[in-house]
């Protein structure tokens, strides 16, 4: 070897031998630059079209039917306030009472608004419900979002897995269901983002249902000795037919990743069985089966990034005493699914930032629809669906309220950076120029 | 006489030369246009949830699946975000129930060769090139732990089987 070749050979060496350890399993060379908040987050999206007057409000029966003195807080899980004492008809059944007198006995020692960062009027950028859902995952106003499709702008899971290295299984998102496009929110269909940095994602009243038990339920299960083979014929025969990265239809795992999931499925159908998962006190719609399976997920994988979504509310076009009722739900399982982390998973006790947000809100105004109480509907079009709030609690969360009524503070899109903020990639998220240009973390708004 | 016999065969002559004397025919030989592709690369439409399960239910059962039980499967197979993990958990619970019509590992073992030009055949619907015949007669032989149901499983969630 003469001198030249030594020196361009031992350079390349040294060169290479130092830049490895940082070349981050993502494929970024350098680590993420700011300052981690928290090694988890679980996004609560609130969804399915919230009335500012009857959550953050508190207004009751007052605004929405002119029955005076008929305000009063119906979320005090989430929110502080006295409950409402006249024409009680949000809680449950009890056997001799009229329907839904008995509100359900508040779960949290102390209110999320009590404990944590509270932006009590917002934008919401849309009125509808999967437009709203994009936004909050996307942080992308989504105009032109349309339907049956995946998002155009990439999401927090694939922002988070692409710049802050996170595997698949760190980042889910439990549906309520595999209606309205649901199970199309695990990832974007980007050209530089898309499935190949999606989240794991269940629709998980279906994965989890009767028929999903027999279909799923009697799966064999395979041992690493087994598997090993399977894994080594198909990955020779997937070598000899390519698919390109616009070609995958799936976000993909690894092979233990794989089983994991496999396993837990399995699990989940057989503590069921059992009678063993843990769920609200008040488990009675789909909204809380579905808290009920995002507590699973949480517990087993501690994923750094969760995002939940419930819609209960959305009852609300036509049966506002069933919304009233799902409302009081949701604030029931969105603090218990708080609880469940702080007493149960403590990997992520006192090490997880909380975030609840609706996806738009409804009316002022309402339809002619009446119900059993003879109260009217609301659906969700004018400036009052624009009217949103945000909750924020965990570590290092201050206590503070932004904003009101008469100085809105904070925009859906506002969720996406804020996240990011929380894990230290806010700067790569921003340098996409794929989010709205208004949007800001909460962070920078206080 | 003389003259006549010298006439006799001045006509023979003429005649042999006559009738040696044919046009040449100009013959070629030239091989057909042809696009010479792979079978698997004619391969680019992905099958729908509903024609995959439904494809893989017939190859399995060799029966038709009921529609009920299609719509059933498709939203639990939608329900999950990882294709793979949903479809291999689909095949492995039919592979847990009876009425499966597959192959004896022990016929499998006679003949290794069948096998696998049957395999590819009843999944891809193509012969397997000869790398391919290679590669998994040499690791049947093996790997004596290797199953017909491990090799259906690693066909039934190949790429390639996704696609018509």
């Amino acid at each position: 070897m003469n001198r030249k070749n030594f020196i361009t050979k031992s350079g390349l060496a040294l060169g290479g031998g130092l830049l490895a350890p940082y070349i981050l399993p993502s494929g970024r060379l350098f680590a993420k630059t700011g300052t981690v908040k928290a090694d988890h987050v679980v996004l609560v999206m609130f969804a399915g079209g919230v009335r500012q007057q009857e959550s953050v409000l508190g207004r009751y029966l007052e605004d929405s039917q002119g029955v005076s003195g008929a305000a009063g807080n119906i979320m005090s899980n989430l929110f502080e306030g006295n409950a409402p004492v006249k024409k009680i008809a949000y809680g449950t059944s009890v056997a001799g009472k009229p329907n839904g007198s008995e509100p359900i006995p508040k779960l949290l020692t102390q209110s999320l608004e009590k404990s944590g960062l509270l932006f009590p009027e917002m934008r919401a950028q849309s009125a509808g419900h999967y437009v709203g859902l994009n936004t909050l995952l996307t942080g992308n106003p989504g105009t032109n979002q349309g339907l049956k499709v995946r998002p155009t702008y990439p999401t927090i899971f694939e922002y988070l897995r692409k710049h802050a290295g996170f595997k698949a299984t760190d980042t889910w998102f439990i549906g309520n269901g595999i209606g309205n496009s649901t199970p199309l929110l695990n990832s974007s269909n980007h050209k530089d983002y898309g499935l190949s940095y999606g989240g794991n994602m269940f629709a998980a009243p279906v994965t989890f249902s009767s028929y999903g038990k027999e279909i799923l339920g009697n799966a064999k299960t395979y041992t690493k000795t087994d598997l090993e083979p399977m894994y080594f014929m198909k990955n020779f025969l997937d070598q000899s037919f390519a698919l390109s990265k616009d070609q995958m239809t799936s976000i993909s795992n690894t092979d233990e990743e794989k089983t994991q999931i496999k396993d837990f499925i399995k699990s989940v159908f057989a503590k069921q069985q059992a009678g063993q998962l843990p769920m609200p006190p008040v488990t009675d719609n789909g909204d809380a089966i579905n808290v009920m399976y995002a507590a699973e997920v949480l517990r087993e994988f501690k994923p750094k990034m969760l995002a939940v979504n419930i819609s209960g509310v959305d009852s609300c076009h036509s049966n506002f005493t069933g919304y009233l009722q799902s409302l009081h739900r949701a604030d029931h399982i969105t603090g218990w699914l708080w609880q469940y982390i702080q007493n149960n998973i403590p990997a992520m006790s006192g090490n997880t930032i909380f975030i609840v947000a609706p996806e738009c809100g409804r009316n002022l105004t309402p339809n002619p629809i009446l119900d059993q109480n003879d109260w009217v509907a609301y659906d969700h079009s004018d400036a009052n669906a624009l009217r949103v709030w945000g909750l924020m609690a965990g570590k290092g969360v201050p206590n503070i309220r932004i904003g009101g009524e008469a100085q809105p503070v904070g925009r859906l899109t506002d969720i996406v950076p804020t996240i990011a903020d929380i894990f230290g990639v806010l700067d790569d998220v921003n340098n996409s120029g794929l989010i709205d240009p208004m949007a800001r973390s909460l962070y920078q708004r206080i | 006489m003389h003259s006549s016999k010298l006439n006799y065969y001045l006509f023979a002559v003429v005649a042999l030369l006559l009738a040696s004397c044919t046009k040449e025919r100009l013959i070629g030989y030239d091989v057909e246009q042809a696009n010479v592709i792979e079978d698997k690369s004619r391969k680019s439409k992905q099958k729908n949830d509903a024609e995959f399960i439904s494809i893989l239910y017939t190859n399995l059962y060799q029966t038709a699946i009921s529609p009920n039980q299609l719509y059933k499967t498709q939203n639990v197979v939608y329900s999950i975000g990882d294709q793979d993990v949903a479809n291999e958990m689909l095949l492995s619970n039919y592979f847990n129930t009876s009425g499966i019509t597959i192959p004896k590992d022990v016929d499998m073992r006679t003949n290794i060769e069948d096998f696998i030009i049957a395999t590819f055949k009843r999944f891809y619907l193509r012969y397997p090139s000869e790398g391919e015949k290679a590669f998994f007669k040499q690791y049947i032989s093996n790997n004596s732990s290797v199953t017909v149901e491990m090799v259906y499983t690693a066909f039934a969630c190949s790429e390639e089987y996704q696609y018509y």
